[in-house]
């Protein structure tokens, strides 16, 4: 068993205080560090995560944040896997404890998705992340090809747009409880109707937008928890899977295959079923997106009838995305897997600072992740610690 | 602090395997890929089949193609297509699609990029 002693989670939003990425990799390690009762020197692992170069104008990130952080001497790489670079890096992290290659690892993630780039740049970039030499330079945006994929899904469960605007209004409220969140807002469904179109069927306001910030966890291997961190909640489970990068060589171009195989082998290691997930921040990069995730990872039966009960709204069956979500806290790039497994590790140990806090948290947390169209998926279970 | 950094980068990009596919794309004519083993015809080219054979032919199909879904707004317009002699569907811009239009064909995509482009034409859907 692997134990998430550490968590934090910087702001995230379009970041012009005069801080870099650096700062917030430092703000955040810093911070899980302090949480977790280790020293420095017992950090022996650093897995970074950062979606891209072009948007650090770094490589070989790692190697200058372990600088930063004090952490000279310990293994230290990059994991990168699109929009899943986080979640994997907390995969790669939680293995080498497992596997005792590290007593303790800091997984560190960040991009400056927002600042250090002109958003035309960042989303020309982005146009690249599917397969460069079709969808990439036939110039169709990630918001068109995932538009596509959410209208095959979309005609298959009778969704329309009021079940997208549902996802936008809740993901967005609940950013509101959170102070560290890019987009906490209070829509109503005609500001969302009256959004302009990007690629139907969606509007500015059913997407995730760009931005800064960092997160960070520390684990430590169940032998070398720190006395203070016994009740820190443990990594439970994890599965990572891939699916075709091309939606067009997809028998089911609506469906996150890769989510639900992902999702099956995360439940097949902890011995759980997808029914025993009591919260779950899920990868909503879109509206759609969010729903079809939710139906790949067997969360429901009937997703139309439970979007609109609210059987995931912070006070339904399954709350999802009580950080906002990649729509409502924000979409740092490299940061968002591990930032969602922060948020899980936290919300199960009651200290999240969103007002959604639950009283009484679950036992289990889903963190879900993924990077193109669904095309690399990685989720982590989570299990709240003993008290 | 900020500093400005302007980094062009020229690319010179090598298609490798997908040559053959690219260079007819820029000619406005389809070459699938046509597995030895079973015949299934991918288009975008699969280098693999899904019955795991990796040995294929060029084979030249049309380049006309049923539009199955698609989507357009401020990013453009883009469908869900399948060509006709593809086993497979592809992702393609859509250029002077009126909202009835369901067939297209390809054309040679201005530029140095090979650009899936198709125009629509006036023809029945083929079953
Ligand atoms: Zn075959």
């Amino acid at each position: 068993m692997v134990s998430v002693v550490g968590a934090a989670i910087t702001e995230f939003g379009r970041r012009i205080d005069g801080t870099s990425f650096r700062d917030w990799a430092a703000e955040a390690f810093e911070s899980a560090l302090s949480m977790s009762g280790l020293e420095r020197a017992d950090i022996d692992l650093l897995a970074c995560s950062s979606e891209s170069d072009f948007f650090t104008l770094q490589l070989n990130p790692a190697s200058v944040i372990a600088g930063d952080l004090g952490l000279a001497g310990a293994a230290t790489f990059r994991v990168e896997g699109g929009g899943a670079s986080g979640q994997l890096a907390v995969h790669a992290a939680a293995n080498a404890v497992k596997s005792g290659q590290a007593r303790h690892a800091a997984v560190v993630g960040f991009d400056p998705s927002a600042s250090q780039l002109p958003a035309a740049t960042v989303k020309e970039l982005y146009g690249y992340s599917f397969d460069a030499w079709t969808d990439g330079m036939t110039g169709a945006s990630a918001t068109a090809l995932y538009a596509l994929s959410a209208r095959f899904f979309m005609q298959a469960h009778g969704l329309d747009e009021g079940h997208l605007a549902k996802v936008t209004i809740q993901n967005r409220a609940n950013a509101l409880g959170n102070p560290g969140a890019h987009l906490g807002r209070r829509h109503s469904e005609d500001e969302i109707f009256d959004s302009p179109v990007i690629a139907a069927p969606y509007r500015r306001l059913h997407c995730s937008p760009l931005s800064d910030g960092a997160a960070a966890i520390v684990l430590s291997a169940n032998d070398f928890v720190p006395g203070s961190r016994r009740s820190a909640p443990r990594i439970r489970g994890i599965g990572a899977a891939s699916d075709k990068p091309r939606l067009g060589a997809r028998n089911s171009p609506g469906q996150f295959r890769a989510k639900s195989a992902a999702m099956r082998k995360a439940c097949e290691s902890a011995g759980l079923e997808p029914g025993d997930i009591g919260l779950a921040e899920v990868y909503d990069a879109y509206a759609g997106a969010q729903l079809q995730a939710i139906e790949a990872l067997g969360l429901t039966d009937d997703i139309s009838c439970d979007s609109l009960d609210g059987a995931f709204g912070p006070g339904g069956r399954l709350p999802v995305n009580l950080s906002g979500g990649l729509m409502g806290q924000g979409a740092p790039a490299g940061a968002i897997g591990v930032g969602q497994t922060a948020a899980c590790a936290l919300f199960l140990e009651g200290r999240h600072r969103s007002s959604l806090q639950p009283a009484m948290p679950p036992r289990f947390a889903l963190a879900d992740t993924h990077g193109g169209v669904c095309t690399t998926a990685a989720v982590t279970i989570l299990e709240r610690g003993s008290q | 602090m900020i500093f400005e950094l302007d980094l062009p980068l020229e690319y010179r990009l090598e298609a490798g395997w997908l040559a053959r596919w690219a260079e007819a794309l820029m000619q406005g004519t389809a070459l699938a890929r046509s597995c030895r083993q079973c015949g299934r015809a991918s288009f975008v080219p699969e280098r693999i089949c899904d019955c795991g054979c990796s040995e294929g032919s060029w084979k030249p199909v049309p380049g006309k193609a049923t539009v199955i879904r698609r989507t357009s707004g401020l990013d453009g317009n883009f469908g869900f297509v399948r060509f006709d002699g593809a086993d497979t569907c592809a992702v393609v811009a859509l250029e002077g699609f009126e909202a009835g239009d369901r067939r297209g064909e390809l054309i040679a995509p201005a530029g140095s990029l090979p650009k899936l482009i198709i125009r629509p034409i006036h023809e029945e859907v083929p079953d």
